[in-house]
């Protein structure tokens, strides 16, 4: 009855014959409209929420809307989005992992000690240090699932032992991230100045391969996280690694009696997690070119992830979840924070700005997503 | 603990030729409280045995023992007349043997045509995703061969009332290749019209003569008109083993009766319970109570 209430009355000539089941979901925006149609989505309120805030920044800084912004931008949003990616998987499990930080800051010291200190090739040295996430992961996993501590809990201490065991390995000194330093080389370059050829020394820049595609070519980070996003996207909702991983987050003990390995389905997910965090640290070492102890970093790097993916609309409950909700609420961060210095909020304003932003931005989410229910439900 | 209520008929290990399952001498603690004492039962092949017994009398306990989600203190089963241990739920699956549980073991999130065929999903080999397509035409197809109404397969579970959500547990059981079926309850939740289509289900299965069925009920009307036989668990030991045609609503209400009139006398003593503790998984929302 509500939508047919909602609907226009058949005014129009050709209408008449149609009569109401035509006009079922008919509105102002019309039955398949792209406002509606963003709005089915579980993320619809997130994407709605993170244009409306990019129109707010085009239409007030001169520099928001162009390439070059969108340089900084994106290699900016990839790391959360790839962060929140992970967590989504086991978010959906109703369970939580902090150590992400931890194997962030952890994966890119292992890396530089197998690298540099032992003299592994650089790609061994980094499927190594990954290979190494995957036991972080396979230990929060054994005892969230098989011991029974709180997943806040184990994930924590393995933060904090992770932090700490980088720190003592490093002994608090940056180091520089093996295959990630610019190389120059000397080129004669020919130019012509006043139709006389002169050919000049000059310096040229070289980026190695390895770097470029492991973070530090522009656009690397973020085609890492749309890759991994949208293959864990394609995980969750179209494999049985997926489902399985809903139905122990909906209902562990009927998932059990159905037959699902719950404790496998959960550790499975924590190492999935672990390694994101690695891969991020590692990307974001070659793309900065140094390896950082920086713990205070990390915590920040795996809160605005986590808040990614919250954001985005996975439920810390568990049940529910997207991979791709997990990229918006990333965008939606980094949209925010770009926009905001661009705007020439004084940076001891900024952190203030951006808490008070992402309480408003979520109340509007929750009003927008409420809207969406009555229109599906309709 | 107090001493064991005595029970005038203790039913010691029997078994037929054409014994599909035959269950021996089986025990099950869960920490001071004892669910099973020494229960001993026999499933015929094509036959549907009604399993009665009080709330908290081991029930489940004995369901989940033989479709292997819990493991019994001692006793052995065996299976077509060869030892049966199953290692987890998938195993005694493999085995032939499907359950509804009580709780239904339903996931609320996922849609009616993932919960059909949780943990027997089809893909699309060689690649790993699911064949939704398929998986709701066969779903649809279940649903309408047994007669149950569900409007829509694609949505959450979570949207349907408590006795679609009962059909589709038993329709996912009925769906498999199964050759022993167990019901923990199927009526349970149920309306009149539901409960009369889930028991005509049963009859059509019995007709057909391919499976054999444990069916835990509490309406003793139903028992007499949906099963072949009747075995009553009492303080876990089974109690009475009788065929339907040989037994009547009064003998069985008298029975429980009796058992009501001994319990009271007990707790005039010392309270004796013996009530099924949720074992795993306790936490889990939306689970349903535990029973025995």
């Amino acid at each position: 009855m509500a939508s047919s209430a909602e609907s226009p009355p058949p005014a129009s000539p050709g209408a008449g014959e149609g009569g109401l089941a035509h006009h079922r979901g008919v509105s102002l925006t019309g039955e398949g409209g792209l406002l509606q149609r963003i709005l089915a989505l579980r993320e619809g309120g997130i994407i709605v929420v993170t244009l409306l805030v990019g129109l707010y920044f085009t239409l007030n800084t001169s520099t928001f809307f162009g390439t070059a912004n969108f340089k900084t931008l994106l290699p900016y949003v990839a790391p959360f989005a790839i962060f929140g990616a992970g967590e989504v998987f086991v978010m959906v499990l109703g369970e939580i992992d902090l150590s992400i930080g931890g194997t962030f800051l952890f994966a890119p010291y292992l890396f530089f000690k197998l690298s540099a200190s032992a003299g592994l090739p650089l790609l061994p040295a980094v499927i190594v240090a990954l290979l190494a996430c995957t036991l972080v992961g396979l230990i929060n996993g054994f005892f969230v699932a098989f011991v029974g501590i709180s997943s806040f809990v184990t994930t924590l201490g393995m933060l904090f032992t992770l932090e700490g065991l980088t720190l003592i390995i490093s002994h608090g000194e940056p180091v520089n991230t093996p295959g990630a330093q610019v190389t120059h080389t000397e080129a004669k370059v020919e130019h012509i100045v006043n139709g006389h050829h002169i050919v000049l020394t000059e310096s040229v820049n070289h980026l190695g391969t390895f770097a470029k595609i492991f973070g530090a070519g522009t656009y690397s980070e973020i085609i890492w996280a749309v890759v991994i996003v949208f293959v864990l996207q394609l995980v969750l909702t179209f494999t049985r690694w997926g489902l399985y991983t809903v139905a122990v987050g909906s209902n562990k003990l009927g998932a059990a009696e159905a037959g699902v390995r719950v404790r496998l389905v959960i550790v499975r997910n924590f190492v999935l997690c672990a390694m994101t965090g690695g891969l991020v640290g590692i990307l974001e070492a070659v793309r900065s070119a140094t390896v950082q102890p920086d713990t205070a970093g990390a915590n920040e790097y795996l809160f605005l992830g986590i808040a990614a993916a919250v954001i985005g609309g996975t439920l810390l409950a568990g049940g529910s979840g997207t991979v791709a909700g997990a990229l918006i609420g990333a965008l939606f961060l980094g949209v925010l924070k770009d926009g905001l210095i661009l705007q020439g909020v004084n940076a001891d304003y900024l952190l203030f700005y951006t808490g008070l932003a992402i309480i408003l931005a979520m109340t509007i989410n929750i009003y927008v997503s409420r809207v969406r229910r009555g229109h599906s439900s309709g | 603990m107090a001493e064991p209520i005595p029970i005038e008929n203790v039913v010691g290990p029997t078994s037929a030729p054409d014994d599909v399952l035959r269950v021996e001498h089986i025990s099950k603690r869960f920490g001071p409280v004892t669910a099973l004492r020494d229960v001993n039962l026999h499933l015929r092949k094509g036959e549907v045995l009604g399993l009665l017994g009080d709330n908290g009398a081991g029930k489940s306990t004995l369901i989940k023992i033989i479709c292997g989600f819990q493991k019994q203190d001692s006793g052995e089963m065996f299976l077509h007349g060869e030892p049966y241990a199953p290692k987890s739920v998938d195993d005694s699956r493999a085995k032939g043997i499907e359950t509804v549980y009580q709780d239904l073991a339903l996931i609320d999130e996922l849609s009616v045509y993932h919960n059909m065929f949780l943990r027997r999903e089809r893909v699309r080999h060689p690649l790993p995703f699911l064949a939704n397509r398929e998986m709701k035409l066969e779903t649809r197809r279940a649903l309408d061969e047994i007669g149950i109404n569900i409007p829509r397969i694609d949505v959450a579970v979570a949207r349907l009332s408590g006795g679609q959500r009962q059909a589709i547990a038993v329709a996912r059981t009925v769906n498999s290749d199964a050759d022993i079926i167990l019901l923990d309850e199927p009526l349970a939740a149920m309306g009149a019209k539901e409960g009369a289509q889930i028991l005509d289900l049963v009859a059509r299965l019995k007709a057909e003569g391919k499976v054999s069925i444990i069916m835990i009920l509490h309406n003793y009307v139903h028992v007499l008109e949906a099963c072949d036989r009747v075995s009553m668990i009492q303080d876990g030991v089974i109690a009475l083993d009788k065929p339907t045609a040989e037994t009547s609503v009064d003998e069985l209400t008298e029975i429980v009766v009796n058992e009501y009139r001994r319990a009271r006398q007990a707790a005039h003593g010392e309270t004796v319970t013996s009530a099924t503790p949720r074992p795993d998984w306790g936490s889990s929302g939306g689970a349903g109570q535990s029973d025995g």
